[in-house]
């Protein structure tokens, strides 16, 4: 069995490395095919991961070798294949396999094609490290090394300045984040003696509460980071630079989440500190809204989708929050599914349109991409969560969790965002497939993209409509081996019923005014006379809260200028100056007395007599101090000295 | 031969540094790479014959110099020393070999080799006499390096350098007088040998007069803020080679020094001034980090993101537990490997367009794709990328640093994000965008010389960055007899206190192995 | 009154002095010779007279060999001088500044 864990884990690294190999010679198809099997390789043996962990429920532990051992320190490489990692192992393996097949075709007339999978291939690799260490150190190995790949991959495009500032952006700030995963793992590490996730786990039952509440705040911090929740939300929007394969795979599907799989992952950690898991929920609660929000106005469709990805990242952190660690966790999954969809199905769109993104140019799309139509209105319909579509059982079970938790703030909160997702969802929808044409006058010509990328989006789509009501009840019975199994049930029937129901009739509304406004034959590019684009509402939600320009003013250029304050005036002006100011001393004393060397022998001996008569009659006056130095003392005893 | 293995890597490349005198002058290039190749050999059988398992000193000789004072020739290796003279004999190989067209370039092979019996010499002395002969005597073959490849303001450069860290080291040499005179009072012997010290237990006042001396002789080599001013000076005028060794050796001895005498030496003063230093180190790793972002030159980046580095390293150092010293040492190593290299590719981009503003640049990644690769490598490794080599140091010395102060470790962590801002700030503007310049369309990607040079640094930094162990075992081993000596040394209450006693960890550490099992 | 050691001591100062002040004002290259001359002499008086007075011979010979190494050093510092005074035709002092810092 170690066999397929260690196929599932380097198969993307080979496929990675045999994709750089050609990255300095013009395209080879060869270069994507290969991962692209590879990885087919690595989901298989997920797969038969995913079989004996759900057929037997035994869980695979193994030790490569080790890393780092110093003092008490110990972290090997370690795996582990449990029931949460195999799960993400199968979101992972899937969504990359799917994505990679995709981008052959996508990335098909770029001439860095082999360079993108290799580093897609790497990004693949880090994130199984991520979700299969044993310790936090590995963990963070991971974590650091989806962080690389994502910066090279949204940077890919590097003679775009925006793409590179967005690649230098989400680098840093996840940085920042980091620095807190990084204090998170040592106090794990001095109060518990290790980084093994058991040993760690285990030794936290007997802390005190500060302490972990302590540990848990620095880890979120780190996931806040990776999960781009609020504050450090704003690379996410600008991460859609990359290709959008990579927005698919990396910042909807699988890296962004990396931050509820840690929460996850630490449950036994949250579980002792509610206090703190009230805060995730909150925070996430707050993101999903504020996101959602944001979204309903953005004319660029990538950035729309990242907006409705970190508004559902809002909700697993709700669910992970309140202790329904598995209801996280399976809308995790689902979400990777129909999100990766929906990327990839705007990728079709973006390349029909030579790479315009602007909904509002588009209209009547459906015509000449009826397939990637299909797919993309299925996998809307998920996000919406519709019955029986996957988002319907994961998120509603979301919203469950928070009433049922009597925490009926941050259930309002989730419901009135499940009608915003419906909405900015079908917005772009509509937009985009139907209604008049407005892309002709424009000169566009848009086509249907490749036959093999929209059969590779094809069982995206088939688990978006079946992950839900065929997988809960076996992911259930798995899944909470782990995790604390939780049931949520409303204890009234009818309370269920009208709730259920009148959520699926508020989502539904929400479409059905999607619909109505975007479809109707008024809708112009907008050119910002329209009496809405003016409202204060517009503008602070297009400006996104007006936070990155926040950052800018605030953040940004202080530090910049800082940075040139401190070495103009205080490294060169101060520091420098003050050592050169004593050698100045010594130069200048020379300069003065070199006159004594004036060359007369006469003048320099009278230097000379000058120096002998001080010399004696300094060694005359110590001669006498020491001779009468008790006398001197008396006298000086005499004066009070 | 192995008896005598520390003079022969010490003497070995001054003898053949002599003789290159009477060498021809259009075969001194293969005369020097012969040279060092031999003297890296050497460097790695010392690694091979030596025994991992011991703490303490190996290969150890002695003559007698001047024994009424005590003066003797005494060298001998431990886990400490033994990788950063493998790194030397390394560098100086590696710079040897990817010399490009210099003027009089058998002076300066001959100056390297010089330079290389001064290293070895310093990190192998266990005499304080013969450690600052040696110390001092590496200045003269830097200063002759500045002053005469070095560009336009290089006089004053190769001055400021010299006499800065003259002027520190003489500072230094006082308490060495000093303590061997409170040896020879309080045993009636003189004696300079730094194990007879290692004996000696000194009140807390003399303990902390001692430990500033040493402190301004270490603390300018680093360079410590605020003395690091000379190090922007000299990187920016020495020619690659001087610039490459600099970083990668010559600023190590100060952290070295640290290790080999202010802590054991001086246990009470190191608690003491536990705290004020990390201070300076925190102020180090974030101001020179700002300072790095604020540079026009791409050389300059590099050489403040030193000073950066040296500021962790010097955290590490006085985390006073064995994960952090060990880091320390290891990130020592780490960043020698990562800011030599660094230095090698700026010189790349130096030798073809005599200019090393970033502005002049941009665009670079679709000229020379190999060349961005391999600088974009040691970048990741410089901002500490986990398996990478620098990450294990850096790790390991903030953590072991957490162990004394939560906050201030805290601090220091801004290191990964500052760090991160400067280098990818530099790498954008040279790398990425478009060409934008003429001179810029036709640049030749890196060479096969310049490989020889850059691939076998960045095997070493991603190997030991995945395999650490055959490196930090040994150092481990050696640290930790260090930090028991210290414990036990230790006089106050706050030092006992604040460093581990290993021997009752023993227990601990078995008991938390298991558990990682 | 007796000749004592006090009187030779007090003579030799006084030499010494002229000497001091014969080494600080004389500009005649010829005439500083002269004032060194004095000054060695002045010591050899008290060596001699403290040697006597301590009945130690150790000064007396201290004293020849001043005289002796005062000897080599007039001869050789003649002969610069007369080659100094054919080239400049002077023994002036103030003319002699090539060692200027």
């Amino acid at each position: 069995m170690e066999l397929f864990l260690y196929t599932a884990l380097f198969a993307p690294l080979v496929g990675s490395m045999f994709a750089a190999l050609y990255s300095g010679s013009p395209k080879n198809i060869i270069a994507g095919i290969i991962p692209s099997i590879l990885l087919g390789v690595s989901l298989i043996s997920s797969t038969i991961l995913l079989v004996l962990v759900l057929t037997t429920g035994h869980t695979l532990h193994v030790e490569m070798m080790t890393w780092m051992a110093t003092g008490d320190l110990y972290i090997p490489f370690g795996f582990v294949v449990d029931q949460i990692s195999v799960t993400m192992m199968m979101v992972v393996t899937l969504v990359s396999t799917v994505v990679h097949v995709y981008a052959i075709g996508y990335m098909s007339h770029d001439k860095a094609f082999n360079r993108f999978f290799a580093w897609l291939s790497a990004f693949v690799f880090s994130m199984l490290i991520l979700v299969m260490s044993d310790n936090f150190a590995g963990l963070f190995i991971g974590w650091e090394g989806v962080g690389l790949c994502s910066w090279g991959l949204i940077g890919f495009w590097y003679h775009k300045e925006s793409a590179t500032w967005a690649a230098n952006e989400a680098f840093i700030m996840n940085r920042i984040a980091d620095l807190g995963m990084l204090i998170g793992i040592f106090l794990v590490f001095w109060n518990t003696g290790t980084l093994q996730y058991d040993g760690a786990f285990a030794a936290m039952q007997n802390l005190d509460t500060d302490t972990l509440t302590w540990i848990g705040i620095f880890l979120f911090v780190g996931a806040m980071g990776k999960s781009a929740q609020f504050p450090l939300h704003t690379w996410l929007a600008d991460a859609m630079e990359g290709p959008t394969p990579v927005s698919a795979l990396i910042h909807a599907a699988t890296m962004v989440t990396a931050g509820v799989y840690l929460v996850v992952r630490s449950n036994e950690l949250y579980a002792l500190i509610p206090n703190v898991g009230l805060f995730i929920a909150s925070l996430g609660a707050f993101v999903a809204i504020f996101a959602a929000t944001m979204a309903l106005v953005n004319r660029d469709i990538k950035r729309v989708i990242a907006y409705s990805t970190l508004s559902q990242l809002g909700y697993m952190f709700a669910a992970a929050g309140l202790g329904a660690y598995w209801v996280a966790l399976f809308h995790l999954m689902a979400h990777a599914f129909f999100k990766a969809l929906l990327f990839l199905g705007g990728g079709n769109v973006m390349h029909a349109m030579s790479d315009e993104l602007d909904p509002f140019k588009m209209g009547g799309l459906g015509k000449a991409m009826k397939g990637t139509m299909i797919l993309m209105t299925l996998a809307s319909v998920a996000l919406a969560g519709i019955f029986p579509l996957a988002g319907f059982f994961s998120k509603d079970l979301i919203l469950e969790v928070a009433f049922v938790d009597h925490h009926f703030i941050i259930y309002s909160v989730l419901l009135v965002t499940a009608g915003l997702t419906a909405f900015y969802s079908f917005r772009i929808i509509a937009l985009i497939f139907h209604g008049e044409d407005r892309h002709t006058a424009l000169g566009f010509h848009p086509h249907e993209a490749y036959k093999f990328m929209l059969w590779a989006m094809a069982p995206l789509a088939v688990l978006a409509v079946i992950a839900g009501f065929l997988f809960k009840g076996t992911y259930f019975e798995m899944i909470t081996q782990l995790l604390p199994a939780t049931e949520y049930h409303v204890h009234s029937a009818v309370t269920y019923w009208i709730m259920t129901i009148g959520t699926q009739a508020f989502v539904i509304a929400a479409i059905y005014f999607a619909y109505k406004k975007y479809m109707s034959k008024d809708i112009k590019v907008p050119d910002g006379t329209s009496k809405m684009e003016n409202s204060f509402a517009y503008k602070l939600l297009i400006n996104q809260y007006y936070i990155p320009y926040f950052y800018e003013e605030y953040l940004v250029k202080p530090y910049r200028e800082l940075s040139t304050v401190c070495w103009e005036k205080v490294d060169q002006k101060i520091v420098d100056a003050s050592v050169d100011g004593i050698a100045k001393v010594f130069y200048t004393t020379g300069v003065k007395t070199r006159t004594m060397q004036n060359g007369n022998l006469s003048t320099m001996l009278k230097w000379m007599v000058a120096g002998t008569v001080a010399l004696l009659s300094l060694a005359v006056v110590f001669g006498l101090a020491a001779r009468y130095s008790g006398e001197i003392r008396l006298f000086l005893s005499g004066l009070g000295v | 031969m192995l008896d005598h293995i520390l003079s022969i890597l010490i003497f070995f490349p001054a003898l053949a540094g002599v003789l290159g005198f009477v060498v021809n002058k259009d075969s001194i290039r293969s005369y020097g790479v012969a040279v060092a190749t031999i003297e890296f050999v050497l460097a790695l059988w010392l690694w091979f014959a030596f025994d991992n398992t011991v703490s303490g000193m190996q290969f150890m000789e002695t003559i007698a110099l001047i024994p009424t004072f005590g003066i003797n020739y005494i060298v001998g290796v431990d886990g400490i020393s033994m990788f950063i003279i493998i790194l030397a004999a390394f560098f100086t190989m590696i710079g040897i070999a990817s010399l490009g067209d210099t003027k009089d370039i058998k002076n300066m092979i001959i100056t390297l080799l010089f330079l290389q019996m001064t290293m070895v010499g310093v990190f192998v002395a266990l005499d304080a006499i013969i450690f600052y002969v040696f110390w001092e005597l590496s200045l003269v073959p830097m200063l002759y390096i500045i002053g005469a490849w070095g560009g336009p303001l290089r006089i004053y450069a190769s001055v400021k350098f010299f006499l800065y860290t003259f002027a520190g080291s003489l500072v230094m040499l006082v308490g060495m007088l000093f303590m061997a005179y409170f040896y020879y009072q309080a045993t009636g012997q003189w004696s300079f040998a730094l194990l007879d010290w290692y004996r000696l237990i000194l009140p807390e006042t003399f303990q902390l007069w001692l430990f500033v001396a040493f402190f301004f002789g270490f603390a300018i080599k680093v360079p410590m803020f605020p003395f690091h001013t000379w190090l922007p000076y000299a990187h920016g005028q020495a020619p690659t080679i001087g610039s490459v060794i600099l970083a990668a050796i010559l600023l190590k001895m100060g952290t070295y020094a640290f290790i080999r005498f202010s802590l054991p030496l001086f246990p009470d003063a190191s608690v003491y001034f536990m705290y004020p230093i990390a201070v300076l180190a925190i102020i180090m790793i974030i101001y020179t980090a700002m300072v790095a972002y604020a540079q026009k030159d791409v050389k300059q980046v590099v050489a403040y993101s030193s000073v950066s580095h040296m500021g962790v390293i010097i955290l590490g150092t006085f985390a006073l537990n064995v994960e952090g010293i060990s880091g320390s040492i290891f990130l020592m190593i780490a960043h020698g490997v990562v800011s030599g290299a660094l230095f090698l590719l700026v010189g790349v981009i130096y030798d073809r367009r005599h200019t090393k503003m970033m502005d002049q640049f941009g665009g670079l990644a679709h000229v020379m794709p190999k060349y961005a690769t391999i600088f974009g490598i040691m970048m990741m490794a410089s901002v500490g990328m986990p398996l990478t080599i620098n990450f294990v140091g850096e790790f390991l010395s903030l953590l072991g640093f957490y162990q004394q102060s939560h906050i201030l470790t805290l601090l220091a962590g801004i290191a990964i994000i500052v760090g991160a801002i400067y280098m990818l700030a530099a790498y954008k503007k040279m790398f990425f965008g478009n060409v934008t310049k003429e001179e810029n369309k036709n640049l030749p990607d890196v060479n096969k010389r310049e490989l020889i040079a850059l691939v076998p640094l960045v095997i070493i930094t991603i190997w030991l960055g995945i395999y650490p162990k055959p490196v930090l075992g040994p150092i481990n081993t050696s640290v930790e007899s260090v930090v028991q000596l210290m414990h036990e040394k230790s006089i106050t209450e706050e030092a006992k206190k604040r460093i581990p006693n290993l021997l009752e960890d023993i227990t601990i550490t078995k008991t938390s192995m298991k558990g990682a099992h | 009154m007796e000749i004592g050691l006090n009187h030779y001591l007090v003579l030799s100062t006084i030499l010494f002095a002229i000497g001091l002040v014969g080494v600080m004002r004389r500009k005649n290259l010829l005439m500083l010779f002269f004032a060194t001359e004095i000054l060695l002499n002045s010591v050899n008086i008290s060596f001699a007279a403290i040697s006597h007075y301590y009945g130690d011979l150790t000064g007396q010979m201290f004293a020849f060999f001043v005289i002796a190494i005062a000897a080599s050093e007039v001869a050789v510092g003649l002969g610069l001088l007369v080659v100094w005074h054919k080239r400049h035709n002077s023994i002036d002092l103030d003319k002699m500044s090539t060692m200027r810092g």
